[in-house]
């Protein structure tokens, strides 16, 4: 399968569009490369930063999809956001981290079979469908029908997840906060 | 403009599910809980990767799959907030984040 793949994709660098398969090889090794260094890494704060050039690399990916907004959420909701958040809790937590400790459970040989079973499973099913897909239409002002879509048909959707928001804020704080002293 | 795809969408699929593995990898091995989320967070992007690349090459005239991508980042977002919070709590009761060593409930 991933032979094919990467057949398909040279046949698209010998076809002409030049840029577009190499960007996509090098987001895609950008994205694949750092994330196996997160789950492999020792050292937890290395994770954490590993987490960045991998995020940011879907970012890329979103953009050759045409996607130049969610490529942007990502951006700044992944890359600003939550990577800092979790630097942060590995900061304030890090104090029990002496280099020795064993960073995988007694089940790293089992977690790397069910991983690789898992890809193998799935990589298998994506080998044997035929994927007919439309035409690669021109996409003309993708942000604008997206807050069309987001405001008119999906505007509960987009309620809810602002009330999500709030929720989740709220209860981070108060249970961020502990329990009051005195 | 071009009708045809620059690239077919396996390559796509292949690298959300190769993500995706991974991701799995780091939840089911990591001992440290904030690198357990970290994987949680792999897979959600893997997701995501597939919800786009479908939007893409479904014609990108239905918008639903950006959409859905909106909001799993935005729950992810919220998901991570609380999830931090809980780490932190649990730190400073049981002085580790290790989650085979939090195991007050176990039989």
């Amino acid at each position: 399968m991933i032979a094919s793949v990467w057949e398909a994709i040279w046949q698209s660098f010998l076809a002409g569009s030049f840029w577009y398969p190499l960007a996509f090889v090098c987001f895609a090794l950008g994205t694949l490369i750092p994330a196996a260094l997160v789950a492999l890494s020792r050292n937890i704060l290395h994770s954490a930063l590993w987490l960045l050039p991998c995020l940011a690399s879907v970012a890329g990916l979103y953009l050759l999809l045409g996607a130049e907004l969610l490529a942007a959420i990502q951006i700044l909701v992944y890359c600003g956001g939550i990577v800092v958040l979790i630097l942060f809790a590995v900061m304030l937590t890090h104090g029990v981290g002496d280099p020795d400790m064993r960073v995988h459970n007694q089940q790293l040989v089992w977690g790397l079979v069910a991983a690789i079973g898992l890809a193998g499973i799935l990589l298998h099913l994506l080998g044997q469908e035929a994927w007919q897909m439309g035409p690669w239409a021109p996409s003309g002002d993708v942000t604008a029908r997206l807050a069309d879509a987001l405001l008119r048909p999906y505007v509960l959707a987009f309620e809810v997840a602002s009330v999500i928001l709030l929720a989740a804020m709220i209860g981070a704080i108060v249970i961020a906060r502990g329990e009051p002293e005195g | 403009m071009m009708s045809i795809a620059p690239i077919p969408i396996q390559p796509y699929l292949v690298v959300s599910v190769l993500l995706f593995a991974i991701g799995v990898l780091a939840v089911l091995t990591r001992r440290n809980a904030i690198a357990v989320l970290m994987g949680v967070e792999l897979m959600l992007n893997a997701a995501n990767i597939n919800f786009v690349a479908f939007w893409r090459y479904g014609g990108g005239e239905q918008m639903e799959g950006q959409v859905f991508a909106v909001i799993v980042i935005t729950v992810a977002a919220a998901e991570a907030a609380v999830a931090l919070a809980i780490v932190l709590n649990v730190y400073r009761r049981f002085k580790t984040v290790n989650v085979d060593q939090i195991n007050l409930m176990k039989g």
